[in-house]
């Protein structure tokens, strides 16, 4: 049986834990590059250089986050219905396809009109692709961890057809047509692609934070993920709270393909997310559900990720090894007890304590 | 004569109570020992410390003359020793057939590691013979009955080499016949030479099957005692440790309008003995109807269909003169209907959510605890403070979570819930099962405060005492047809057991 | 109708074969681990691991069994890091799947790059391959040469280990335990059944499985090895396993499913159908054949029967009942 006990968040073992899990994946990191034949004190210079230093740097950084948050925070609301959404990839690929087709097929509309359409296009797009899955799993009990993966495939062939063919931007490189200047997202920090959805993020964030925690819908959510039975039982139909946190989940994944489109790229490219969608789960893993740390653990991947094109460029170190070591940050973290023995020697008064409790 | 099994001074924390404080036990050969104690007493959490389910955190446990202490003591090490267990729920692999239950981890085999069904029916049949275990080896567990599943249990447990075999309240899921059944089973067994500890709360079934008792009180260990040096009061008051108030005496209801009334109904299970056929029956104002049945025989079924969450194939349902068929929970719920769950915590209850959520969760879409869809958290809490005064729940507080809370009070969530919630008609699914004394009494008193205001209860409980207690009219469920009703006078243990069997069909 | 007979021609049997080979392997992986209860989300990233290590050993060796055997090697240290994070450091085997996958992705990437100085893809002069066999009574005609001859080593195996782990699943006492340890944990423990042992082990063999299924992909479906060249096949194997509910049996029925979809798929895109729509093929199919697996699933149930066969009697006592009364009024 696992101990439950609250106040062993901010505990001593659980900080040393956290400090340890951050340090070690570094630590091997700087003894690869040293093997390498780098000065592993560069890299990392240039590694935090290429994250924050400058405002191309910062302002990638910024870049980066919002749709790693966005992912993993549309991650975050299925599972608050034990619904495995590994489909988030889909729907930002959906989200950021169609965003661009309102963005160049809708003429003539000043861009307070635009923008909102061709978000409310690429929400929608995104929120009915999530929802089959959930569908099929609410009504079949078809698994959906096997089918949401499915639909990320199908999801990226049909936005790769719709890239190549219909709305072609008839170049060499395979990409939809540019969106109108009305629909585009103001850049912050030129030169860098940070743009003014980084705020809208954030307020989508700080929404869906409290429609979980303050409204009927998310207590019907949490209830449902807690305990479907005892919910249905309340006269609470469950199973379309399920498909609904999916279409919700859906929408802020398709609300992340846009800001994409519309701020980053301004039009959308064959296989441009690389599996954005994978950074933004595994951090809202990591976080263990908490929405208070998601935040911080997506913006950490995001700078390393930013950080390590810095460091290729400069010292030659691999941009592939960033990802091999947040694979490794990533696992440390999410390990329960990593060093937890040596702190119970190093501090009896603790057991002791426990004891009496 | 020198004891088997001796434990001492034995200590188990868990998260949020202390189960064993303190216990002990003296276990002698070809003995039947009961061990009795009221629900939460730690007498399940000290049989299952001595069968290596859990670590010791202190004391010391004997087997046979060795002896060990926490930790280094497993249920590998207890099956060695030759201890053997059947839990209250049973440890079988409901997918496997019965055959691949009792011989599971202990398995014949052939070269190669290919399983030898023949020589493990071979070994098995021994001890049905001997013993009278009847069991078709064949079939898969979740096609079987209860009662052969505990005779699977008691087979794996001889199988795996058992001198001393635990049983976990055997009788709670069992008539009055196949108790019988079970004790001359037993006392084969005790004359065949095996140990038997029999965990019980009921002093009937102890002062029958026990030779010696151990009694518990929460946690800790009150005295051993022979059988023919006690009886039922005394063991009653060393259980308890304080006076029990009786239950008061049942008044009759007087009226004669129905309710809720229930005609030719048939549901569908995933079992054909739980399948209802053909059912009706029909409740007054401010009586008290009692479905006596062995479990799994359509009570589940029935309580699903009439509550809105299983399908009805066929029939009518009628409450308030409104047919309810086919209706939503919520509809059927809006409509009158309060619900004690037979499983507080599957339906009853949200453990990890707090005690005034678990309260407000069946009013969610009120206007009060909220407009636009915000909840008000002050409304809610002001509900749930009101409520949690009237029912004495402990503590007193809104924001505890429902898991930190012990069984009594829990129930008594789900009591103050259902009772706020019905319009005149509660179904009531063992409502007291897996409480302390003193919550039950204060439950049935609920529950009876609510029939003198006239409202109607449909009590379901596989417990015939208090079937018997409470009930009005009782009528018996058996594989899922109605096979008696009856009026509660002068009804007899026996015959309710025989119809509950099927017997007394009319 | 001419362009149906372009498709389905006597080729197909070897098509789907070669098509399905790669999954199958990975679905054993998969089965095994989910008859031990676990969701081995990993073997996509064992599988990329178990490709690159095979790939690069047999060429560097110049023999394809050194080839397998670090395959093999790779597959049961990546599953032995998944087994120990998950099992002993309660980490969600999601987390550490996915985790896993994508340092799989990044890991193969780097030392292509450490040690190749490539990026993409790894094509080599004389690259080293699992034997193909041939059965030289069966060349002489091109239809039997087709159906019975030029099968890479474990397009012929993978049918053959499909039997044996069936039989190691149902047949054996290793076997029981593993289903007992998925199908009811405390059950298991209550037998004295080492749990975390059993999962352990189930964990370690799926590696190998899914090792074996990397160094078919690069050394026997193709000649060279491409990053990501797993392209979600080791989640199609779990929705596989998963389809025929931890049985290898009808699991292998879902993976040639998969495989003749597959090269339906190829050839159709002779037919001017576009390429994209082509590769969703295998993912769609997948998706269609969980559901009316799951639909097949339920009505198929006891359930099910029962409420069938409920409601017959229902109607039978309906029209009893009316017969009664029309006899009643004449």
């Amino acid at each position: 049986m696992k101990r439950i006990n609250p106040a062993s968040i901010f505990n001593f073992t659980s900080i040393f834990n956290f400090i340890f899990s951050l340090l070690l994946p570094f630590v091997l990191g700087a003894i690869v590059v040293a093997l390498l034949g780098h000065d592993p004190q560069e890299a990392l210079r240039e590694l935090f250089r290429g994250a924050f230093v400058g405002r191309l740097s910062l302002g990638t950084t910024l870049q980066k986050w919002v749709p790693i948050l966005l992912t993993g925070l549309a991650f975050c609301i299925t599972s608050q219905v034990r619904y495995f959404n590994i489909g988030v990839e889909g729907c930002f690929y959906m989200g950021a396809l169609f965003s661009a087709g309102a963005g160049f097929l809708i003429t003539g509309l000043p861009w307070y009109f635009h923008i909102p359409s061709c978000f409310f296009a690429g929400v929608l797009a995104g929120s009915v692709w999530a929802a089959i899955p959930g569908v099929l799993r609410v009504y079949w009990q078809v698994n959906e961890s096997c089918s949401t993966i499915m639909f990320n495939y199908v999801a990226i062939q049909f936005a790769g057809f719709m890239i190549v063919n219909p709305w072609s931007a008839k170049s060499a490189a395979s990409q939809t047509m540019p969106i109108l200047p009305s629909a585009a997202l103001s850049r912050l920090m030129p030169p860098s692609r940070a743009n003014s959805g980084l705020f809208i993020a954030l307020a989508l964030y700080a929404a869906v934070f409290w429609i979980i925690r303050k409204t009927r819908l998310g207590f019907k959510m949490r209830s449902t993920g807690a305990n479907p039975f005892f919910t249905d039982y309340m006269g609470i139909d469950s199973r379309r709270v399920v498909v609904l946190a999916t279409a919700l989940s859906g929408a802020v994944g398709g609300f992340a393909g846009s800001v994409e489109t519309m701020g980053v790229y301004g039009n959308i490219i064959d296989g441009f997310s690389g599996w954005l969608a994978f950074d933004g789960m595994l951090a809202a893993l990591i976080s263990k559900n908490n929405l208070w740390l998601l935040p911080v653990y997506s913006f950490m991947i995001a700078a390393l990720k930013t950080g390590a094109l810095g460091m290729e460029r400069f010292t030659g170190v691999p941009k592939a090894l960033i990802d091999t070591i947040i694979a490794i940050l990533i696992i440390f973290l999410s390990m329960d007890n990593l060093f937890r023995f040596r702190f119970h020697f190093h501090f009896p008064r603790r057991k002791s304590e426990e004891k009496a409790r | 004569m020198d004891p088997v099994v001796q434990m001492r001074n034995i200590h188990k924390q868990f998260p949020h109570v202390k189960a064993v404080d303190g216990g002990r036990i003296d276990i002698q050969a070809g003995e039947i020992h009961a061990l009795i104690g009221e629900n939460g007493a730690g007498k399940s959490t000290l049989m299952r410390l001595l069968y290596g389910m859990y670590p010791l955190d202190s004391g010391t446990i004997s087997v046979g003359g060795n002896v060990f202490s926490a930790p280094g003591y497993s249920t590998k090490e207890a099956i060695r020793m030759g201890i053997g267990m059947v839990h209250q729920e049973f440890m079988l692999v409901n997918e496997l057939t019965v055959l691949e239950n009792v011989i599971l981890g202990f398995e014949p085999t052939l070269r190669g590691g290919r399983l030898d069904f023949s020589r493990a029916e071979e070994n098995i049949g021994r001890y049905i013979e001997d013993y009278g275990l009847d069991v078709p080896l064949g079939r898969t567990v979740k096609t079987i009955s209860v009662g052969t599943a505990q005779r699977v249990e008691i087979i794996k447990t001889l199988y795996r080499g058992a001198e001393l075999l635990i049983l976990d309240e055997p009788t709670a899921v069992l008539t009055p016949q196949e108790t019988e059944q079970l004790f001359s089973i037993l006392r084969t067994m005790r004359d065949g030479g095996k140990t038997i500890v029999f965990i019980s709360h009921k002093l009937g079934e102890i002062m029958e099957i026990g030779d010696r008792i151990t009694v518990m009180r929460a946690g800790k260990y009150v005295t051993t005692l022979n059988k023919k040096d006690t009886n039922p009061a005394e063991l009653a008051s060393l259980m308890v440790g304080r006076e029990v108030p009786g239950d008061k005496p049942r008044v009759r209801a007087a009226s004669t309008e129905t309710v809720f009334s229930v005609e030719h109904l048939y549901v569908a299970s995933d079992r054909e003995l739980s399948t209802l056929r053909d059912v009706s029956f029909s409740i007054r104002r401010g009586e008290v109807l009692g479905i006596a049945g062995v479990d799994g025989n359509g009570q589940s079924e029935l309580i699903e269909a009439l509550t809105g969450l299983r399908k009805i194939q066929g029939g009518t349902a009628r409450l308030f003169g409104r047919n309810i068929v086919g209706e939503k929970p919520r509809a059927i719920r809006a409509a009158g209907l309060g619900h004690i769950p037979e499983d507080r915590n599957v339906r009853g209850l949200n453990k990890d959510f707090t005690a005034a959520e678990n309260l407000f969760a069946a009013r969610i879409d009120e206007p009060r605890f909220g407009g636009w869809g915000i909840l008000r958290k002050g409304a809610i809490l002001g509900y749930a403070k009101n409520l949690i005064e009237t029912f004495d729940i402990r503590p007193a507080a809104p924001e505890v979570r429902v898991a930190a809370l012990s069984g009594g009070n829990a129930q008594k969530i789900v009591v103050a819930r259902e009772i706020d919630a019905e319009k005149g008609f509660l179904i009531a699914c063992q409502p007291t099962r897996g409480v302390d004394v003193g919550a039950i009494q204060a439950i049935r008193d609920t529950l009876n405060q609510a029939k003198a205001r006239g409202v109607s209860i449909l009590l379901v409980s596989t417990d015939l005492d208090e079937i018997l207690t409470m009930s009005d009219r009782i009528v018996t469920l058996y594989k899922g047809r109605i096979t008696s009703e009856l009026v509660n006078e002068n009804v007899n243990i026996e015959s309710l057991g025989l119809a509950m069997m099927g017997g007394a069909q009319s | 109708m001419e362009t149906l007979s372009n498709i389905v021609t006597y080729s197909l049997v070897h098509a789907t074969l070669r098509m399905s080979t790669p999954v199958v392997l990975a679905t054993l992986a998969a089965v095994i681990s989910r008859q031990g209860g676990i969701t081995n989300i990993g073997i996509e990233g064992i599988m990329l691991f178990g490709a690159y290590f095979g790939f690069v050993s047999a060429w560097v060796s110049g023999n394809w069994l050194w080839g397998v055997a670090a395959s093999v090697v790779a597959g049961v240290v990546v599953s032995a890091a998944i087994g120990i994070v998950h099992l002993k450091h309660n980490t969600h085997i999601f987390v550490i799947g996915f985790a896993m996958n994508m340092l799989a992705l990044g890991g193969t990437r780097f030392l292509l790059q450490q040690m190749f100085n490539v990026s993409g893809a790894l094509l080599v002069d004389k690259p080293v391959t699992l034997p193909i066999l041939r059965l030289s009574l069966a060349e002489r005609n091109p239809v039997t040469a087709s159906l019975f001859s030029g099968y890479s080593l474990f397009e012929l195996l993978a049918p053959l280990l499909v039997l044996g782990v069936w039989y190691v699943l149902y047949r054996t006492a290793a076997g029981l335990r593993l289903r007992s340890v998925g199908l009811h944990e405390p059950a298991a423990r209550s037998a004295g059944i080492d749990v975390y042992r059993v999962k352990m082990r189930a964990i370690l063999l799926s590696g190998v499985f899914a090792g074996i299924a990397g160094a078919h992909l690069s050394m026997g479906y193709s000649s060279m090895f491409v990053e990501n060249m797993t392209n979600g096949r080791g989640f199609m194997a779990l929705a596989a396993a998963n389809f025929g509910g931890g049985n290898p049996i009808y699991a292998f029925l879902g993976c040639l499913v998969f495989g003749l979809s597959d090269s339906i798929a190829i050839r159709l895109q002779s037919t001017g159908i576009p390429a994209q729509f082509v590769l969703m093929v295998p993912y769609l199919v997948t998706v269609a054949v969980l559901t009316s697996a799951m639909i097949g699933h339920s009505r198929r149930s006891d359930a099910a029967r029962i409420a069938r066969k409920l409601t017959e009697e229902i109607q039978g006592k309906e029209i009893r009942g009316k017969a009664n009364e029309k006899g009643k009024g004449s």
